[in-house]
């Protein structure tokens, strides 16, 4: 653990034509490893199920029949119906993968960061989220009435509402992006501090330990849900205001 | 030692970004407690509301944090990016 590191990546660059992609490879490793880890349980979750319909609830059926309902209960409790059933697979992939990426930012392995301090991945969910609201705004309402919504409840204040849906997005990204390095920052800032005076040295360690938990495991947890809340929220917004 | 005018932008790039954290942290701590402790009041008053309350406390506070997050955004773009 040393404060250096945190400046530090492996980056990879690709030259496309005359774009020059970066790529932060630690972090779309850890991405990838999510990924393949959810898909891998959720098949392994889907064997699981009983062949035909009233047959007897297997164990697995009965897990993913609570971890349904609790979504449901969570994320998307009061939404009109169909809209409830469409944003729910959404928002419950959102809390399931940011919930395991912030937790895979307290493993004690050098170069393995949580994916979501990387600004480029929080940001590029909340301006998918973005994209989606407008989409389902779109489809549901059309686009007359949903471009009218811009001009309520006044039309002066047209460029507010516009400043405001960016904003919001903005702030959407930046807040998981911001409580995740700044908790990096902190549990990495906090043992170095302890060591540097000789009577601390014993708490650094225990110091360590307390913020990993806390920030890694707490306040990951209330992110990834708070993520994954304002997700359906702004989409519930955006579709029936 | 010669003080030379790179270290004054050192300097003040430090000192911006302390007091960019303990300004803008202000704001966010009395909101958030502001909005604990009116929704330990509803609890107090209703227990059996306790589980939305919570979650509407959580996404509140979640909002209420993000001008702390902006500057804390600022003070790592100060210690880190800039210069």
């Amino acid at each position: 653990m040393g404060i250096e590191r945190l400046g530090e990546e492996l980056i990879a660059t690709l030259q496309v034509g005359p774009v020059e992609v970066s790529f932060d490879l630690p972090a779309v490793a850890v991405s990838l490893f999510v990924t393949a880890l959810l898909v891998a349980v959720s098949l392994w979750l889907r064997r699981g199920l009983p062949r035909e319909r009233e047959g007897p609830l297997s164990r697995r059926a009965g897990f993913l029949a609570a971890l349904l309902e609790i979504s449901r209960s969570q994320l998307v409790a009061g939404f009109d119906e169909p809209l409830a059933k469409r944003i729910l697979p959404l928002t419950t992939a959102l809390f399931l993968y940011i919930l395991l990426c912030n937790w895979m930012g307290i493993l004690p392995i050098p170069y393995i960061v949580s994916p979501t301090q990387n600004l480029n991945v929080p940001m590029g969910m909340a301006i998918m989220v973005y994209v989606l609201a407008h989409y389902y705004a779109l489809r549901t309402r059309g686009v007359r009435r949903h471009l009218r919504s811009y001009l309520e409840p006044n039309p002066i204040l047209l460029p507010m509402n516009i400043v405001g849906d960016m904003g919001r997005t903005l702030s959407h990204g930046f807040r998981l992006f911001g409580n995740i390095l700044g908790g990096a920052i902190l549990i990495a800032l906090a043992p170095a501090l302890l060591a540097r005076a000789a009577f601390l040295l014993p708490l650094a360690f225990p110091v360590g330990i307390g913020l990993d938990l806390f920030f890694g495991i707490f306040v990951g947890t209330i992110q990834a849900l708070v993520f994954a809340l304002l997700a359906s929220a702004y989409i519930n917004l955006a579709v029936s205001s | 030692m010669e003080i030379s005018g790179a270290d004054l932008i050192t300097m003040a790039r430090y000192l911006a970004a302390g007091l960019c954290m303990g300004i803008g942290a202000i704001g966010p701590a009395i909101g958030q407690g502001m909005a604990a402790s009116h929704a330990l009041d509803g609890m107090a008053r209703q227990p059996e509301m306790e589980n939305s309350l919570l979650r509407t406390m959580i996404v509140g506070q979640a909002i209420t944090e993000s001008t702390g997050i902006y500057s804390l955004v600022i003070a790592i773009i100060l210690v880190f990016v800039a210069g």
